[in-house]
């Protein structure tokens, strides 16, 4: 028995076959989704989603919104995607002491939690990285 | 022989020539008259003012010929957006189901139109259904309110139903279409108007030459729970267990919120789409209605031409038998 996941951002399908077993991060913790997982509509949280495949785990950075889960179907709406192996792992470095920089500089509430949020997807991407080496 | 031809011909034409005031022809439609005219064959038509009419058709047809290239590469860029715009509001159609049926008391109705004219009916037909929902579901107890987008229906509706216009929103394709900008719009929509549920209705692009209007129903977290507990689509949602925040009403806010979004996303570029096909269609019937006019109008100059001939060889030929004779 395996689990079909998509995972659909707005601008195109990133992944769309068959797994083993999920790994997902949403505001309440950290939830893994085995074959013939109860029915679950959550949110997702701004991490990563780690997939195994035959024993073989990918990650993905998601950058938050919602997952369903019901009848061996995942589906995962995300507002941005980006698999491991596609992310940079200089720039991503790079983008995360930005955010941090960016961080430290922010004044008023605004910028504030809108530096916060950069610096967790960059943050995300990093770790995203890291998890498969 | 050739003479004695020729002076009956002379004779054929001399009676029916009459003097008409040029000025009356000029004034009236071109085409026609000059159909009427020809047979006769009087040179009170010059060949100058069909020759610039056909120069300034052959001009349109130039630009229409154009337009039609422009809206096709622009349609190839959108349309692969579209595309994978499509599969996002699915899963929410299978989750919270599409009731267009849904009986609400605020309803309002999101039009998507285009910012530029020339491309055929489909603000038209947009503003027509726009209307129709309008008037099914006002009441005693409903009301309507509109949120535009876009140039064309702003002019269109705000004749009519000025006082229920909550939000006109103008000069979308300046911004890049993404799905920030987008989320943006619908951040300021949501904020701004109270509502039971949303409609929105668009031109959904099926294929270059189909375009067919469709209303897409959002509805806001109350109504969700109140059909759920009707049964139906909706029932099934209670089977699903929420989790990932505080409470339920909040994850079905939230979710509310998210589907707004992507389905305003895509809404907007199928309509994006079906622009810029209406248009192509719309700039290629122009471009071949003018190869027509051009056509009339090259046999109507031909004649003119050979009519003004014929009398000027009439007068010659007269003249000339009238000195020997």
């Amino acid at each position: 028995m395996t689990l079909n996941l998509c995972v659909l951002t707005p601008n195109r399908i990133v992944w769309d076959s068959e797994v083993k077993e999920i790994i997902l991060s949403t505001n309440s913790g950290q939830i893994g989704v085995l074959p013939n997982h109860a029915s679950i509509a959550t949110a997702v949280d701004i991490g990563i989603l780690r997939i195994r495949l035959n024993n073989q785990w990918l990650t993905m950075a998601l950058m938050g919104s919602f997952a369903r889960i019901g009848n061996n179907e995942i589906t995962i709406l995300v507002n941005d995607a980006e698999k491991g192996s596609d992310i940079d792992p200089q720039e991503a470095q790079q983008a995360l002491e930005i955010a941090e920089a960016n961080l430290r500089k922010a004044e008023g509430k605004r910028q504030t939690i809108e530096e916060n949020l950069a610096l967790r997807r960059a943050r995300t991407r990093v770790e995203a990285i890291n998890a498969i080496l | 022989m050739a003479m004695a031809a020729l002076r009956r011909e002379g004779r054929r034409f001399a009676p029916m020539i009459s003097p008409r005031p040029i000025t009356a022809l000029r004034s009236s439609p071109l085409a026609p008259s000059l159909e009427d005219e020809c047979p006769i064959g009087v040179r009170y038509i010059s060949t100058q003012v069909v020759r610039n009419r056909m120069k300034s058709v052959k001009n349109i047809q130039k630009i229409t010929k154009a337009m039609k290239m422009v809206a096709a590469s622009k349609l190839r860029a959108i349309q692969t957006k579209a595309e994978n715009s499509r599969g996002l509001w699915q899963p929410f159609t299978a989750l919270l189901g599409d009731l267009p049926s849904a009986n609400v008391k605020k309803n309002v109705v999101v039009t998507i139109s285009s910012d530029k004219g020339l491309c055929g009916g489909i603000n038209s037909t947009s503003v027509k259904i726009s209307k129709g929902f309008h008037k099914l579901n006002s009441g005693p107890e409903k009301e309507t309110k509109y949120v535009i987008l876009g140039e064309k229906a702003k002019a269109q509706l705000v004749r009519d139903s000025k006082k229920d216009i909550e939000l006109i929103i103008t000069e979308l394709q300046k911004n890049p279409l993404n799905y920030t900008q987008v989320s943006v719009l619908a951040d300021e929509i949501l904020k701004n108007v109270e509502y039971d549920a949303l409609r929105i209705v668009f031109n959904k692009f099926h294929s270059v030459v189909s375009f067919v209007p469709t209303v897409s129903t959002v509805l806001s977290p109350e109504i969700v729970e109140r059909e759920a507990e009707s049964g139906g689509k909706l029932g099934d949602l209670d089977s699903y267990e929420v989790e990932g925040g505080e409470t339920k009403g909040e994850i079905l806010q939230n979710l509310a919120e998210f589907q707004f979004s992507c389905v305003m996303f895509n809404a907007v570029l199928e309509n994006a789409c079906s622009e810029q096909g209406a248009r192509m269609s719309a700039m290629d019937s122009s471009s071949r209605n003018a190869g027509d006019m051009l056509d009339r109008l090259t046999l109507t100059y031909n004649r003119t031409r050979q009519a003004s001939i014929t009398t000027e060889l009439i007068e010659i030929i007269s003249g000339a038998s009238a000195l020997e004779g």
